[in-house]
């Protein structure tokens, strides 16, 4: 080829190639255009309603509809499958039925008897009987993997609209928590042709629940309505979605931007964010009691100053927790109770009225008061010594807990004025919850977490209990990670599951409650905020401050179907 | 031809190095997936002593066997194509995990490398050739978005394009609610729009690199000897600054750009984190967190293995267009 034809063939290339990419940018912008200008939103409010979830999944999302695996998609329990009762851990109530309407126990606590609801239809159009929550019992109990629980109980429908659940130990009235509201029921006529239980991710799940699969992406995935729902009326809102967002950050520009209808994230700032924002609502919902965590018992292997009640004690009248709200909690923050339950819900649990509320400032001179009489002195760098042993603790979190590491912080020096030194560490989570978990460690920083109701029973006995425990170095699966053993707390919380009675169980956790307050292997600092962000424009009736009808935050499993059932399109 | 064959034995025996340190290195982490899902789970809601040991079943406590013994399988199970289930994706293979994320990463970081490398070389050809002209100021800018932090100007960038003037999308990798994946405009379309504003961070972070390396190349390569043969020739100016000059000074460039190439699958955590980007950097970090060791060898194997492949693309690249490297003697 010459110079020249070459030339004109480069021409030409070039011209195609800008040709090309203009046609693909118009086609972007076309795109681009019709779906606004700040990114998609969803479908707007009417008959029609559609509504974005944000419920704290990050990258890709994998399809699991299985719920009885872990790492079951979050609207599989609750919003697709259904428990047999509900329970509100927003505010003490009675369950609510849902699948089940009746339930009694007999004398020996060895039979839980329940009645089905009649007239509710699987999403195929399949009857739901007793036979199905019978299924769906006899299944986990026979398979060791899906058995999370450790139900020990075989299930037998006595016709269409009872069921019996015999437990071979007597007194199990703790499980029923567990049993009735913690379980979603599945369809026999669908799971007893699965081959494997275990891993399936169930594509097409068939559930009782309000809405129903209706498509999935890695990226995102919508629920609509089930028709077959056996509430009159009910769901309201056409279309659900759920998406995800990698970072606290990509959440409030979402929620500002009115891209999501719900997500729970703190965001120290809001009420500054919504001064002048009408559409968003946020309702807190404190539940989870932020606590030091100490290695507490010598016995077990653990080593430190934090091994001595005095010091806990101190830690514990040093605080000035007001401050650590306004610093760290970002004011939201409910205050904590010393026998770790949540002093407005679970007055009534609380025996001792001087038990109810940890103080709001600090009383410096009884915590020195305190450590001067178990002989602690104070040295010439400011910081107590005893025997040769500083008074120098450890205490560690994990990295990226911006709220977390803003308490350590003040802490710290809250602490120096009588004489006790912190030294915060940063871990990775998993080194963090390692360490936990093995008791090396000497504080650390952690929220005590909600149970499957609000019986003391679920916080006093995996936290308590030695039957939950286990030296430093091994294991504490089972949640006691302060390596607390106490006998009179054993007795009184194994002869509180054996009882139904809540008199004889008040008067059984009034003595855990005595033990506990004296020894402090958990430290209350205040109990955390729950902050659940709405957007009304699209949907109303939305829990709120003055109406916890349920505990509102988005990754809230059973929950969840409650709020999506009951909210109503706008206008 | 033994050339050929004993570049293709070094990279055999580098690629039996990295896949055994890629076996050893999360196995030296602390915590194990087990203990990681009982706790995040407890985080939720109720966990009993039962739970930790339903999950060992579902999980199979592979950490009982020896070490040597996993060795062995791990390599075995490589040699079949099977990488195993993941645990923070259960149950879903990890195949499947990193087949729905890796295309989303090569596309956006892959494409932004190129066009990073493109423009910059071209710029970077024009300013060593213009000496003294306009061009010469792009360099300090340039250097100046590379050295500020990236997630920084990340952040920036999405502030100002997406919440101030809403010209491009605040997350995700393409419009939701009224496009689906497929060979269809709209999807495709959709995804070029997502992945504007990520790969316009990129480029502008990393343009400044090439820039400076071809600029300076260019300036030495211009003094040799032939470039004034050439002038002298008689050639067009465009046609020296292109088929001689520049031609010799991207010999570095091309090594680093297909080192940069392998890489690109590694992912960009940052990129993915500031844009909510559905790419295999975050599965990465989920999978870290979670003691997945099934999905982090998977994820590195197929980094190790690009990383490899580049650099010996590279290597036989080099002596196509440097007949100097295959002279000997």
């Amino acid at each position: 080829m010459t110079d020249m034809t070459r030339r004109r063939a480069r021409r030409r290339v070039l011209t195609g190639i800008a040709a090309a990419s203009a046609a693909l940018f118009a086609l972007a912008a076309c795109s681009g255009g019709g779906s606004g200008g700040g990114g998609a939103s969803p479908a707007g409010g009417g008959k029609d309603a559609s509504i974005t979830v944000f419920n704290g999944a990050t990258g890709t999302i994998n399809e699991n509809w299985n719920p009885f695996s872990p790492t079951a998609l979050q609207p599989t329990l609750g919003v697709i499958y259904e428990p047999l009762f509900w329970y509100n851990l927003a505010e003490t109530s009675d369950p609510t039925p849902l699948l089940g309407t009746e339930f009694s126990w007999n004398d020996d606590g060895t039979e839980l008897t329940i009645t089905t609801r009649e007239g509710v239809s699987w999403s195929d159009g399949e009857p739901f009987t007793a036979k199905d929550v019978a299924f769906t019992f006899n299944l986990i109990q026979k398979t060791p993997e899906l058995n999370t629980s450790g139900l020990s109980a075989t299930a037998e429908a006595t016709d269409d609209t009872h069921v019996v659940l015999t437990f071979p130990e007597k007194n199990s009235f703790m499980q029923e928590a567990q049993v009735l509201g913690n379980q979603a029921i599945v369809p026999e006529h669908v799971w007893s042709a699965i081959d494997d239980p275990i891993t399936t991710i169930n594509p097409d799940p068939v559930g009782t629940g309000a809405y129903k699969l209706k498509d999935f992406t890695p990226q995102s995935y919508v629920l609509e309505k089930n028709p077959e729902y056996w509430e009159e009326g009910k769901p309201s809102v056409s279309e659900v979605r759920y998406i995800s967002l990698d970072t606290a950050d990509a959440a409030s520009a979402a929620l500002l931007a009115g891209d999501v209808d719900w997500m729970s994230s703190f965001l120290p700032g809001l009420d500054q964010m919504l001064k002048d924002n009408q559409e968003i609502s946020y309702v807190n919902t404190p539940a989870l009691t932020t606590s030091i965590y100490t290695c507490s018992s010598t016995d077990l292997g653990c080593e430190g100053p934090q091994t001595d009640p005095a010091v806990r004690q101190a830690m514990y009248w040093a605080l000035d927790r007001d401050q650590l709200n306004k610093l760290a909690g970002g004011g939201f923050a409910g205050t904590g109770s010393p026998t770790l339950l949540l002093p407005e819900r679970d007055a009534d649990w609380i025996a001792d009225p001087g038990n109810l509320e940890v103080p709001s400032g600090a009383d410096v001179d009884k915590a020195n008061q305190i450590l001067d009489d178990a002989g602690w002195t104070k040295g010439s760098d400011g910081v107590r010594t005893k025997d040769g042993e500083r008074l120098s603790m450890t205490i560690q979190t994990v990295t990226g807990w911006s709220d977390f590491i803003s308490l350590n912080d003040t802490m710290k020096q809250q602490l120096a004025a009588v004489g006790i030194e912190l030294e915060p560490s940063q871990l990775a989570w998993n080194e963090w919850n390692d360490n936990q978990v093995k008791g090396t460690f000497q504080l650390s920083l952690d929220s005590i977490g909600l149970g499957a109701s609000d019986n003391p029973y679920f916080t006093y006995n995996p936290k308590y209990s030695s039957t939950n425990t286990a030296k430093v170095g091994e294991m504490a699966s089972g949640g006691n990670y302060a390596r607390y053993k106490n006998e009179k707390v054993d007795a009184a919380i194994l002869a509180a599951s054996q009882t139904s009675d809540e008199a004889e169980q008040k008067a059984q956790y009034a003595i855990v409650q005595d033990e506990i307050v004296k020894d402090l292997p958990y430290v209350p600092i205040y109990i955390n905020s729950t902050l659940t962000e709405f957007n009304n424009t699209r949907v109303t009736g939305w829990p709120d401050n003055e109406d916890k009808y349920a505990f509102a935050a988005s990754w809230k499993a059973w929950d969840n179907g409650i709020v999506l059932k009951t909210i109503q399109p706008a206008g | 031809m033994t050339f050929v064959a004993r570049k293709l034995g070094f990279y055999v025996v580098a690629l039996w190095a990295a896949l055994t340190l890629n076996f050893l290195i999360p196995r030296l982490m602390p915590g194990n997936p087990v203990d990681q899902l009982v706790s995040k789970l407890a985080q939720k809601g109720q966990v009993t002593p039962a739970t930790r040991h339903a999950i060992e079943l579902l999980l199979g406590a592979d950490t009982s066997s020896p070490l040597w013994q996993q060795y062995v399988d791990y390599l075995r199970q490589l040699a079949q194509g099977d990488l195993g289930v993941s645990v923070s994706y259960f149950p879903a293979p990890v195949t499947q995990v990193i087949s729905q994320t890796l295309p989303w990463t090569v596309g956006l970081i892959g494409l932004s490398t190129i066009i990073s490398f493109v423009l910059g070389v071209g710029l970077g050809t024009l300013a060593g050739w213009r000496r003294g002209s306009w061009l010469d100021n792009l360099i300090p800018v340039t250097t100046m978005f590379q050295s500020v932090p990236y997630f920084w100007l990340a952040l920036v960038l999405l502030y100002v394009f997406g919440s101030m003037w809403q010209v491009f999308p605040l997350n995700g990798g393409y419009d939701v609610y009224t496009t689906s994946p497929g060979w269809n405009a709209p999807f495709i379309g959709s995804v070029i729009y997502y992945g504007t504003l990520p790969a316009l961070t990129i480029v502008l972070s990393s343009i400044g690199g090439w820039m400076l390396g071809i600029r300076n190349m260019m300036v030495s390569t211009l003094s040799e000897d032939f470039i004034v043969t050439a002038e002298a020739k008689g050639l067009r100016r465009g046609r020296i600054m292109r088929t001689y000059a520049a031609r010799n000074a991207v010999l570095p460039s091309i090594a680093g750009f297909a080192i940069s190439l392998g890489f690109v699958v590694g992912g960009s955590i940052v990129t993915e984190a500031v844009f909510s980007y559905p790419g295999v950097g975050s599965a990465l970090l989920s999978a870290v967190n979670s003691s997945d060791y099934a999905l982090m060898q998977g994820i590195f194997l197929v980094i190790t293995l690009s990383v490899l492949g580049a650099n010996l693309l590279v290597d036989l690249l080099y002596s196509v267009i440097d007949p100097r490297t295959r002279a000997r003697g």
